[in-house]
């Protein structure tokens, strides 16, 4: 099935207009609004600009604040905080060429559909491929995150645990949210959005507290601590590649692209403006978390360090509140990856990469159970290894790989001009931008421990593998 | 039966008369008038019965939605349910068409189907979107009125449907706090004559005024002894939040086909 053009169709009423000309007034808004009837219905867009800043921020907050600050201050000092600015300019010179592309091809699908239709299908194979388990490892990440908050509460009701609680706990989160996307909850939108809203109340709070506090309004200013650390600027960097997981969700706003109302507005703002709004909160929890603690001791608390900074501020009620707010963070992001990496199963399952089976819906429930299952499955098994850094660190591999060829398709693109290809959104200074974000995004992946280095390798040769096995006969560069 | 074949002109005629709908063009009582009829395709097995009759007279915009879950995309609901959607869908619209109405279809993917009927509603400019349940035949007609805001746009559906039938019509006014009974009977009165300007035979016509502590309780009691009701959209104020609209209680509780007339929209 594609959807090339609304002229092909004999009965919208967008009819009179057979020139989808890009400076339309309101056929424009119209088609933006819904797409064209091919013959087999219609598609409501239901996401708005608020929905969508919800996804991104809602993928990705989990992540940089409440579990990362821990590792990244006991590896990087108080330039944690830089190696957090560094993610978020990587992942806006992503952002930006990623909203263009998005903005030319709204199609659910995201990163995938871009590569495959600008680069072909080897290329668009090992990313789709890439993608879903990129976002099954990011899964598997936030979960034994969730793990560990709840964990905490055990803690904190005094209940002494015989074995450290995150990691089975992550595991049976993950099983419960796979169980509960199965079987329609039907409004997961609304609740991301009230998540999203809490989290960010909570977390503005806190921090407009914790930095009056450590700027000395509140009584003896901390003393600061060596900015860089001992190393200079190579663990700083090394750093930034491991913590790059906490800015994988703008992507996840591009893979719902087909969802979004106004797309040639609404993407744009979304992606970039979710990446703004994380990264001023992470350099701010690293600013506020070291100058708390030393940063050695930041490190000995762990996935849960931002209770034990809450707590010093202001007690108890500090500590649960982040620990409610840690639950939710990590609980939201969770939940959004298990969606998305079902939607890359389906993205590359309908071009014909992975066999049809894979995005079949269940009628009675609407949910794609198979592809549920493709990223459910695997992520419970992942999350059942613990390895907290090694996770994340493949999740971000295998999503800088996905940005760097979103940038070389940008590039060319841009070169190639093809007919099809009428952004209503350019990125500015596209060429050059999309350039630095990526060698950008390749460079931060050398920083990465050697062992994450293989194993995403690894998945990227297979996924290779299975596109020469399987799916050599498909063309997809330009097909719509 | 009036044959309107021209069913081209429909959207442009509206588009043409410069004031947006607010002042519709009284000298076009034969003008068919448009009605949604939203019908959750893929879940409901048939039409309900009689619709096709009720509604023989209408341009009727057949719209077939299915409700997808957010954590499916609908392109993916689409592929996978387009062509079964569509085949039903004109199945419907075939038994609309022999029973003398003109149809449209569409067929809608969405996670929020509120938002759909509201869009198609207003792309297509529908006077009133059916509540659709089953009846057996036609014979009686509801019509309360609240107030003269938007009586012209009901008493224009009343009439394009069953001015060339023989439906008996009822008006019902529930009298306002500071109204007299005299004030309502003149009140409906006029909406009467309006009627049978517009074509139904004053016969058919039949007024009850009355005091009702809840109106809408009144309504739906008296719903039960007649087909159809036909009632406007009220504007959503703190009550219509804690107990629905009106016309979705009295749709709730009277089985039957209701048609909500809905308020002239505003150009964007």
């Amino acid at each position: 099935m594609d959807d090339s053009d609304p002229t092909a169709t004999p009965d919208p009423p967008s009819a009179p207009d057979p020139d989808p000309g890009p400076p339309g007034g309101d056929a424009e808004t119209l088609a933006a609004a819904v797409d064209a009837d091919t013959g087999a219905g219609e598609l409501e867009r239901t996401i708005g600009l608020v929905g969508g800043l919800a996804i991104g921020v809602g993928t990705m907050v989990g992540a940089g604040i409440f579990v990362f600050p821990g590792l990244a201050a006991a590896n990087a000092g108080p330039a944690a905080s830089l190696s957090f600015a560094i993610g978020a300019v990587i992942a806006l010179l992503v952002a930006l060429p990623a909203s263009e592309l998005a903005t030319a091809m709204p199609r659910s699908g995201g990163g995938y559909f871009f590569i495959s239709r600008g680069l072909g299908t080897a290329a668009g194979a090992v990313v789709g491929l890439g993608l879903w388990l990129g976002l099954v490892f990011a899964s598997a990440f936030y979960l034994v995150g969730l793990g560990s908050y709840a964990g905490q509460v055990f803690l904190e009701a005094g209940i002494a645990l015989p074995v450290d609680p995150a990691v089975p706990l992550g595991v049976a989160f993950g099983v419960g949210l796979t169980v509960l996307s199965l079987f329609g909850t039907e409004n997961t939108a609304a609740l991301q959005n009230g998540i999203v809203v809490l989290l960010l109340v909570i977390l503005t709070v806190f921090l407009s507290y914790g930095s009056l506090d450590a700027l000395g309004v509140f009584g003896v200013q901390s003393t600061p601590e060596r900015f860089f650390p001992p190393g200079g600027a190579l663990p700083v960097l090394q750093t930034a590649a491991l913590v790059f997981t906490s800015y994988l969700g703008f992507a996840q706003v591009a893979t719902v692209a087909g969802d979004i109302r106004e797309p040639s507005r609404n993407l744009p703002l979304a992606m970039v403006g979710s990446v703004l709004i994380v990264g001023v909160l992470y350099v701010v929890t690293i600013f506020v978390a070291t100058s708390a603690f030393g940063s050695a001791r930041l490190g000995e608390f762990g996935e849960t360090a931002m209770v034990e900074v809450a707590r010093s501020f202001v007690g108890l009620p500090g500590a649960l509140a982040i620990v409610f707010a840690g639950l939710l963070a990590t609980f939201s992001s969770a939940n959004a990856s298990i969606l998305s990496a079902s939607r890359a199963v389906y993205a590359v399952s309908r071009d014909g990469i992975l066999p049809a089976a894979a995005s079949r819906l269940n009628l009675a429930y609407g949910t794609p159970h198979v592809a549920l299952g493709l990223a459910g499955g695997p992520i419970v098994v992942l999350a059942a290894t613990g390895r907290v850094a090694l996770l994340a660190e493949v999740a971000s591999f295998l999503h800088l790989v996905m940005y760097g060829l979103i940038c070389v398709a940008l590039i060319r693109l841009r070169r190639e001009r093809p007919a099809w290809y009428d952004p209503s959104f350019r990125c500015p200074a596209g060429v050059a931008v999309a350039g630095v974000g990526g060698l950008a995004s390749f460079a931060l992946i050398a920083f990465m421990q050697p062992a994450s280095i293989g194993v995403g390798a690894a998945v990227m040769l297979a996924a290779y593998g299975w596109y020469r096995h399987y799916a050599t006969d498909i063309e997809l560069a330009g097909d719509f | 039966m009036t044959e309107t074949p021209t069913d081209d002109g429909e959207r442009a005629a509206n588009d043409d008369h410069g004031a947006p709908g607010d002042r519709p063009d009284a000298a076009a009582p034969t003008d068919r008038p448009s009605v949604l009829v939203p019908l959750e395709v893929l879940k409901g097995a048939s039409l309900p019965n009689g619709t096709p009759e009720l509604l023989a007279n209408a341009h009727v915009v057949l719209l077939g939605y299915h409700v997808i879950p957010e954590q499916t995309a609908a392109e993916q609901a689409r592929e996978q349910f387009g062509e079964t959607g569509m085949a039903k869908l004109d199945e419907f619209a075939d038994a609309f068409a022999a029973a003398g109405a003109d149809v449209e279809t569409r067929l809608v993917f969405t996670h929020d189907e509120a938002t759909t009927i509201d869009r198609l509603i207003y792309e297509h400019d529908c006077l009133a979107v059916l509540v659709p349940n089953g009846v057996a035949q036609v014979e009686s007609v509801l019509f309360p009125l609240r107030g003269t805001v938007g009586v012209e746009r009901n008493s224009r559906l009343v009439a394009g449907l069953f001015a060339d039938t023989d439906v008996d019509v009822t008006l019902y006014h529930a009298l306002g706090a500071d109204e007299s009974p005299e004030d309502g009977a003149s009140f409906a009165a006029d909406v009467a004559a309006a009627l049978a300007e517009r074509g139904i035979a004053e016969d058919r016509i039949d007024t009850v005024v009355e005091d009702a502590t809840v109106p809408v309780d009144a309504i739906a009691d008296r719903a039960a002894s007649y087909d159809v009701v036909v009632m406007g959209e009220t504007d959503p104020s703190v009550t219509t939040f804690v107990f629905g609209m009106p016309s979705a209680q009295v749709a709730e509780r009277f089985l039957g086909p209701v048609l909500v007339v809905q308020r002239a929209r505003p150009e964007e």
